[in-house]
């Protein structure tokens, strides 16, 4: 038992272990493993875990955080308005995200616009590069993020009060209450964030106009341990957001944009002997309304309910082999100004078995079959394994099978909207070399991705866009994460960095996609001497084609962006915390989509109690 | 080895270090040579639309000389002309560029392409533009949303401020003059439109509205007779109509001859040289003798034979065909050139989404 623990310890260890600023690295704590333990398909892939106090460092928007701490690239339509992502090179579509485990991407867009997430109402975020469909479900082909709301037991009444203030008239408030005892947990989070964001384009005598947001977000969770065998979890989430689109040139119409959105989930997990049973049950609700005039009470909107239902059951046939067995099940049921309405319903089966080979060898397998006809009942498999091979060097090898959907524009949008269309495949496979050392990580991973019957809308003939299958897409490339920390007395240093090379590319015309770059870079330092801490962030971002054929002319050229920060702890328990930053500290001229200018240098202020 | 690496890891964080402080290394735009003299008498100007929100719109220049000079409004500018560039006018010294998502009129002079003002003032979606004494009728949708806003607003050309709007029904679009007489086709805007409004320029108001088929697209005014392409309602529309091209009196508007094309074929444009109308269908050109007036059975020739994907500006023009490609939307596009008969003249790369061909003094 001693060695299993220790193998999965290592198989874990390694897998989580990056990014932080002035905070120790994050490995997955406490892992107490019993046999059962084994979770999905994460032990043969890195994955990245990002912990509440590095998240509190960042900016609010999920897109902020994943473009300086990830390899993800970003399309920002100017800051905070419209963002999506890029994962390993795919579609912003094809990177699903998680709400503790249920996909929340649009059943409308099939994205996730990464703005209309903040941060501050999650304590951990996992992100996964890499298909993960079998775990997942459809989307999950560049990677998966997963916001995750954790509770501790037995700490008590805990407070937390985060506030910032910075130009443009930006605030965050985020309070968060906690209590729990032994048996039960409860987190209730209030985040709001706004801005006027009327920052001025630098090199200009423009300003950003009609670019005003402001969100909130409330989140809940709870669990109670029933008995011995029982645990019982609650979460819920509501996100109201308001944006106004910031217009492209002065004297546009002005538009605006909210969204509404809620997701509920209930949890029971049991175990007895060797069984480990989960069952989730949730519903989520997406809203967006679209004003194409800020003067006008119209609107175009879409809005889905969704009702999901997960089950698991972990068996353990010996200390070192795991089965698993699942059954997925998703009700959608939308409309909007342009769908009539429509449900649809999704099931899938699926299977996994992970062995513990020796104390240096894992593998595991999985496979799940979508029962869904309209789609070809796709069979997706995923198999790697993991080996030490030495002390501090690690392989990992994982190749699998992954889809996805078309989405309710794709398939019911009136009048061109395409009821045939066939889902994405995507078979893909990596390799990880992970080289672990005592104040030193290095995570480097070669992938390739091989995607067919991508969706797009394309210009027919007669110049209407319409959703079809259309390229198959060739993607490969590398991608390293390093992170590395060192003290000397009081003065403690960490790092950490990203890099990734993405070559992803139109088998047709053997050209890269456009909005993909070949290469993106972030670091970010981090020093801390008694009770003063200082940061510094910074991204890189290769140029992009904005056009099908490459013109040079139309190249968004590349840019480089750093933050620098510094906190002073305060309290007698070091409970408080006053920060400042220079956000875009070189006053880079920047856009991340052609002629939609980002900030220059702007300032930030904030403070962090508990009480 | 674990020493090798503690080398490898430290050399790699230096690396890392050190391009912390380079900043980025862009590549150098491509310098758009322009004409020696500066000028741009005596060509052709291509307007190429533009990216929908991305600020892209730009003008090529076509030279009788057969150089090609693409992004002229930037180039002498040194501002970008906008967001979806829809048309252009001339009058005078001076071309009128209508920008529609920038909801602006960017005045230039159409010899030099210098700027000389931005007309944003009561300006919202606008279309097209057409001149009368001194004034610029331009056509505007409003808030697309809203079907009871659209108007035609009169422009003095002296001041280049809007001094009058003129109520008109949902998605004015083309709009020419004749006679006094300002013709706009409705084309709909978001909706679908089947009238033409009949402005007087003296009262500045709307005297009659001639009733078409659904989509009026081409309008030709010539020798006394209206000539209007209505498109027909597309199949995706959900409720597909008959495309139709109406020959109607303008001394009678009740003297009408209509030509009914089959059902599912959806033409476009319409333009008229020498008792010849022509206009397109699934990317191929047709042409009719005005005094026959029958629909022919067989096109005159296929520019999709030489790689036009999506044709998006037509135009016919002292003997030639003016022909350009969108392409897929999102790369550059491409002018053809061909005679009467078809032959292809010429065919160059311009800029992307090439939606027009405005000749100057040629």
């Amino acid at each position: 038992m001693r060695y299993f623990v220790c193998t999965i310890l290592f198989c874990i260890g390694f897998s989580s272990m990056l990014h932080s600023q002035t905070d120790s690295i994050t490995a997955l704590r406490e892992v107490r493993l019993i046999a059962y333990r084994l979770k999905d398909s994460t032990y043969t892939r890195n994955v990245t875990i990002v912990k509440d106090s590095v998240l509190k460092q960042n900016q609010a928007s999920l897109t902020n955080f994943l473009n300086f701490n990830s390899t993800v690239y970003f399309k920002e339509n100017g800051l905070g308005m419209v963002s999506s992502p890029s994962f390993r090179g795919t579609t912003a579509s094809q990177t699903s995200v998680l709400w503790n485990g249920i996909n929340i991407n649009s059943q409308t867009t099939g994205q996730t616009d990464f703005n209309t997430i903040n941060t501050r109402g999650y304590n951990k975020i996992e992100i996964k590069p890499g298909g993960s469909s079998v775990a997942d479900g459809s989307g999950a082909i560049g990677g998966s993020i997963n916001l995750v709301n954790e509770l501790g037991f037995n700490k008590g009444f805990h407070n937390e009060l985060f506030a910032n203030y910075g130009e443009f008239n930006t605030y965050g408030i985020d309070y968060q209450t906690n209590y729990s005892s032994e048996k039960f947990s409860v987190l209730l989070g209030i985040a709001r964030n706004a801005s006027d964001n009327d920052y001025p384009y630098p090199e200009t005598d423009r300003i950003n106009i009609n670019g005003q947001y402001h969100n909130t977000n409330i989140s809940l969770a709870a669990t109670s341990k029933l008995n011995l065998n029982n645990t019982l979890k609650v979460f819920a989430n509501v996100y109201d957001g308001r944006r106004n689109f910031s217009v492209p040139t002065p004297n546009a119409l002005k538009t605006k944009y909210t969204d509404f959105n809620t997701r509920s989930l209930v949890e029971w997990e049991s175990h007895f002997s060797k069984f480990k049973s989960n069952l989730k049950i949730a519903t989520t609700t997406e809203e967006y309304r679209y004003f194409g005039n800020i003067d006008n009470d119209f609107y175009t909107y879409g809005k889905v309910t969704s009702f999901i239902s997960k089950y698991g059951l972990d068996f353990a046939l010996s200390n070192k082999i795991l089965l698993t067995a699942g059954i997925n099940y998703t009700h959608n049921d939308g409309k909007g100004s342009n769908i009539a309405s429509e449900t649809r319903n999704l099931s899938a089966a699926l299977i996994s078995f992970k062995h513990v080979l020796s104390e240096t060898f894992l593998y595991e397998l999985g496979l799940r079959q979508e029962t869904n006809e309209q789609y070809g009942n796709p069979l997706l498999y995923s198999a790697g394994f993991s080996t030490k091979l030495t002390d501090f060097y690690q392989l990992k090898v994982n190749t699998s099978k992954n889809f996805r959907i078309p989405t309710y524009n794709d398939l019911y949008w009136q009048g061109v909207g395409n009821p045939d269309l066939k889902p994405e495949e995507s078979y893909q496979g990596e390799i990880s070399n992970n080289f672990n050392f005592k104040n030193l990580s290095i995570s480097l991973t070669g992938y390739y991705n091989y995607v067919e019957n991508l969706l797009r809308w394309v210009p027919d003939s007669s110049g209407i866009f319409r959703p079809e299958n259309t390229n198959k897409v060739q993607i490969y490339g590398l991608e390293s994460v390093v992170t590395a920390q060192k003290s000397f007395g009081n003065h403690k240093f960490t790092g950490s960095a990203t890099f990734a090379y993405t070559v992803s590319e139109n088998k047709e015309t053997g050209k890269q996609l456009i909005y993909v770059p070949f290469y993106k870079f972030t670091t970010s330092f981090g020093y801390n001497y008694k009770r003063i801490s200082a940061y510094y962030q910074y991204l890189n971002n290769d140029e992009v084609f904005t056009t099908t054929d490459h013109a040079t002319e139309h190249i968004l050229d590349s840019y480089m962006v750093a933050n620098l920060g510094a906190e002073y702890t305060l309290g007698k328990n070091r409970d408080y915390k006053i920060g400042a930053q220079i956000l875009n500290f070189w006053n880079e001229s920047y856009e991340s989509v052609l002629n939609r200018p980002m900030p220059g240098r702007n300032f930030n202020f904030y403070l962090h109690l508990k009480f | 080895m674990k020493k090798y690496f503690y080398k490898l890891a430290s050399l790699l964080m230096l690396v890392l270090i050190t391009m912390t402080s380079c900043t980025s290394d862009d590549r150098d735009d491509p310098i758009s040579v322009q004409p020696p003299s500066g000028d741009y008498t005596d060509g052709i100007f291509i307007l190429n639309e533009g990216g929908y929100g991305y600020s892209n719109a730009s003008v090529s220049f076509f030279e009788n000389t057969g150089e090609v000079y693409n992004s002229i409004y930037s180039e002498v500018n040194g501002m970008g002309l906008g967001d979806t560039a829809q048309s252009m006018g001339f009058y005078g010294e001076n071309a009128y560029l209508i920008v529609n998502n920038s909801a602006t009129i960017e005045v230039v002079n159409r010899y030099t392409f210098e700027f000389i003002a931005t007309v944003s003032d009561m300006i919202v979606n606008p279309r097209y533009i057409e001149f009368s004494d001194n004034k610029g009728y331009i056509t505007n949708w409003g808030d697309p949303n809203d079907v009871n806003d659209d108007y035609v607003a009169v422009l003095n050309l002296d001041t280049n401020l809007i001094e009058a709007t003129i109520p008109v029904a949902e998605g004015p679009e083309k709009i020419l003059l004749d006679n006094g007489k300002l013709y706009v086709t409705h084309k709909g805007g978001y909706g679908y439109g089947n009238t033409i409004s009949v402005i007087d320029v003296a009262s500045q108001s709307v005297l009659n509205t001639i009733t078409v088929a659904d989509v009026p697209d081409g309008i030709v005014i010539d020798n006394g007779f209206l000539y209007v392409m209505c498109s027909g309602k597309a199949s995706w529309t959900g409720d597909e109509t008959l495309a139709k091209l109406f020959k109607i009196s303008l001394s009678n508007t009740n003297e009408t001859i209509v030509l009914n094309f089959s059902a599912e074929q959806h033409p476009s444009y319409l333009e008229f040289e020498n008792g010849i109308l022509y206009y397109t269908l699934n990317n191929e050109v047709y042409s009719i003798d005005n005094n026959a007036f029958q629909l022919p059975e067989n096109f005159d020739f296929s520019p999709v034979a030489d790689g036009v994907e999506i044709l998006y500006a037509f135009k016919v023009y002292q003997g030639a065909i003016y022909i350009a490609d969108a392409k897929d939307y999102t790369s550059n596009g491409e002018a053809f050139i061909y005679n009467l008969n078809g032959d292809l003249q010429n065919q160059f790369s311009v800029q992307i989404i090439p939606n027009a061909f405005y000749f100057n003094n040629l």
